[in-house]
């Protein structure tokens, strides 16, 4: 009788621990020339620079759901490397791991705002160029940006927008950020859970910067965020378009990979770039700073980024794509991917809501004022 | 020496984890989100309410955001142990008196849900309660059947949706304590009450639930304590418009990137744990006497 219970609940401890051990063989290099096809049936493509990699692992750390699965089998294939693969939900949750002293990863794909950051502390490494291949296919509108002047630590990957989303069948056409206020929309609209976004887009209906650190702007955008909330039904920034798609809302702030999903599962909704210019963001490629396999990892990044693998990505993740040889060879080869991705104003936003579009950066002291305003406006 | 291992992993699993938490505690965070060491109170100054920045323009004033979420941490956890215990109880009482082979089954049915991830679980709870979910869609069908006029009725991203799968997540750990102790409760007693002409209703307010309360007691203290640092619930069913103690703690560490504050407020959730547990096991004990019994 003694330990009874106790026994029962380390049971059930122990049953709600699931172990999953993974015994995959090294994949072997190839060496013929024969095409090999991958488990979803893709032809890998051979690398337009084969380089020498003696490394035998490659460790990724890359947003959930940001990689073809093409791209490993493909890469393992070539390469004979096995490649282990972690993922991250948000730039934070990677930025803890890293400045933590952990260097076990070979690359990771930073969002704009933390690039700075991580550069500043020495978290990144300078790219050997010399090794990358495929400069001359990256689109020059995303490269020397503020976050990275000269392209020193990164690559482009993908960006997008956090644009409204809306089901036009449901509700009017929202034209603004300031139109989310308006009563007709109480208790319809799903938010991206994110601090920085949901003030900044504050800030623009008040005609201050996205960026600003001057606590009385701030203040004000605290009070009219605060009237916001009412209308705000959930903040979600894992899938957004999930309740959106299952109606628990109406119109929503999102990414627009996640308004694409969601107007391909319904028609109804319709993508609308507000007036005071939209947020845009970029994920970028970039090496930790103690990366154990650089030689892996250049021959990752060049064989990922040529044209007839990077077009995977128009496929699985339809936001704005940086590889100018992507976006012809989808064109030339693969119509069925290429026409919808360029005819839907989500994914091939108009040039002027580019132009218009502001960048979030790094505040400094002026995140935790951030975090403050957005707890005290949430608990409320 | 026998004593040297649970030494070691004492010290090295929690006094110096707590040791560097309260140093970091009292620590600065920098502009980039790093610690400088220093001492400093400020991070329990600005949890009390002392604040920097207010709306009237006085250079100090009182804000109660950081007490008001303790607050509403501590008044879910109880709100969570009351319903968990008027739940778990008439099922553990159920399962403990029904026949001795079947009791094994109605155990394996509390216990097999536990071996999903939980936050699984939690995504069945959101289609179970959205607005085109599984409740209003039926009573939708329902209202059809007989004409009646029907508007869905909002449930998920809620505070009731919270206390919804708080009640749920942690139902099995007060349904085990309170079914052991019911379990050992010696039959003869009952027929004994019997005997001495006790009304049922006698017989379960002074022989059965006398007997039980070990059993509650131990489910509180499985129940109360984690359900104050939970954040996955009202991150998911609230749709993060319920913002308390855990979820605060949680975005320090990350979002805000502020691990001073964040491990002020740990520590501050740590000791008011530690209080509410101490009077309460002053009072009624840790349920020790069905794990000795």
């Amino acid at each position: 009788m003694k330990s009874k219970i106790w026994t029962i609940v380390s049971m059930l401890l122990l049953g709600a621990m699931v172990l999953s051990a993974c015994g995959s063989a090294a994949p072997e290099a190839s060496t013929d020339g024969e095409a090999f096809t991958t488990s979803t049936g893709f032809v890998c493509p051979e690398p337009k620079n084969k380089m020498e990699v003696t490394s035998k692992e490659l460790n990724l750390f890359v947003w959930t759901e940001y990689i073809p699965v093409e791209w490993k089998e493909c890469y393992e294939h070539v390469y004979g490397v096995t490649i282990n693969h972690d993922e991250y939900s948000s730039n934070e949750e990677m930025y803890a791991k890293l400045s933590s002293g952990s260097s076990a990863y070979d690359l990771v794909q930073p969002t704009d705002y933390i690039v700075a950051l991580m550069i500043r502390n020495n978290l990144l490494q300078k790219l050997d160029k010399s090794k990358l291949s495929i400069m001359g296919d990256l689109d020059p509108k995303y490269m020397n940006l503020p976050f990275d002047p000269g392209n020193e630590y990164t690559l482009p990957y993908e960006g997008g927008l956090d644009a409204i989303v809306y089901n036009s069948e449901k509700v009017s056409a929202p034209t603004s950020y300031a139109d989310l206020w308006k009563p007709e929309y109480a208790g319809k609209i799903v938010l991206l859970d994110d601090s920085r976004v949901v003030i900044g887009m504050t800030l623009l209906t008040l005609g201050y910067d996205v960026n600003t650190t001057d606590e009385a702007q701030l203040e004000e955008a605290k009070a009219k965020l605060a009237e916001l909330i009412p209308n705000v039904k959930l903040f979600d920034s894992n899938s957004p378009k999930t309740a959106l798609i299952a109606g628990d809302v109406d119109l929503g702030v999102v990414w627009t990979g996640e308004a694409y999903t969601a107007d391909q599962e319904n028609a109804a909704f319709e993508f609308a770039y507000p007036s005071e210019g939209t947020i845009i963001w970029q994920d970028n490629y970039a090496i930790p700073v103690n990366a154990p396999h650089t030689d892996a990892v250049y021959a990752w990044i060049n064989y990922t980024m040529q044209g007839d693998m990077f077009f995977l990505m128009l496929r699985d993740f339809p936001y704005l794509n940086p590889v100018t040889t992507a976006m012809e060879f989808a064109k030339a080869n693969h119509p069925d991917i290429y026409e919808p991705f360029a005819n839907s104003n989500i994914t091939n936003p108009p040039a002027e809501a580019v132009t218009a579009a502001h960048q979030i950066t790094d505040v400094g002291d002026a995140t935790t004022l951030y975090d403050k305003i957005w707890t005290e406006v949430k608990g409320e | 020496m026998l004593v040297s291992p649970t030494l070691v992993i004492m010290i090295g699993l929690l006094i110096i984890p707590l040791l560097l938490t309260m140093i970091i505690s009292f620590g600065r965070r920098d502009p980039d989100g790093g610690v400088i060491y220093t001492f400093t109170l400020a991070n329990y100054a600005r949890l009390m309410g002392y604040s920097t920045n207010c709306d009237t323009g006085a250079a100090t004033c009182f804000d109660p955001l950081y007490i008001q979420i303790l607050w509403k941490s501590v008044t879910l956890a109880f709100q969570t142990t009351f319903f968990v215990i008027m739940l778990a109880y008439p099922l553990s009482y159920f399962i403990a008196r029904s026949r001795p082979e079947r009791r094994n089954m109605f155990l394996m049915m509390v216990l097999v849900p536990l071996w999903t991830n939980f936050v699984i679980r939690v995504y069945a709870w959101m289609m179970i309660l959205r607005t085109q979910g599984v409740i209003n869609g039926f009573v939708g069908w329902l209202a059809g059947l007989l004409g009646l006029p029907f508007t869905p009725i909002e449930m998920l991203y809620t505070p009731g949706a919270v206390l919804v799968g708080m009640v749920y997540e942690f139902l099995p750990f007060m349904i085990l304590p309170i079914y052991t102790s019911l379990e050992k409760i010696d039959n003869s007693l009952y027929e004994a009450a019997a005997d001495l002409g006790a009304h049922p209703i006698h017989t379960f307010l002074r022989v059965t639930l006398p007997l039980s309360m070990p059993g509650v007691v131990a489910g509180t203290i499985l129940v109360f304590i984690p359900v104050m640092g939970t954040f996955i619930v009202s991150d998911l069913l609230g749709g993060q418009k319920v913002i308390l103690v855990g979820n605060l703690i949680q975005r320090q560490f990350l979002d805000a990137r502020d691990p001073t504050f964040g491990s002020a407020a740990s520590l501050v959730l740590m000791v008011m744990t530690l209080i509410v547990t101490y009077f309460y096991t002053k009072k009624f004990g840790f349920g020790e006497e069905i794990v000795i019994g």
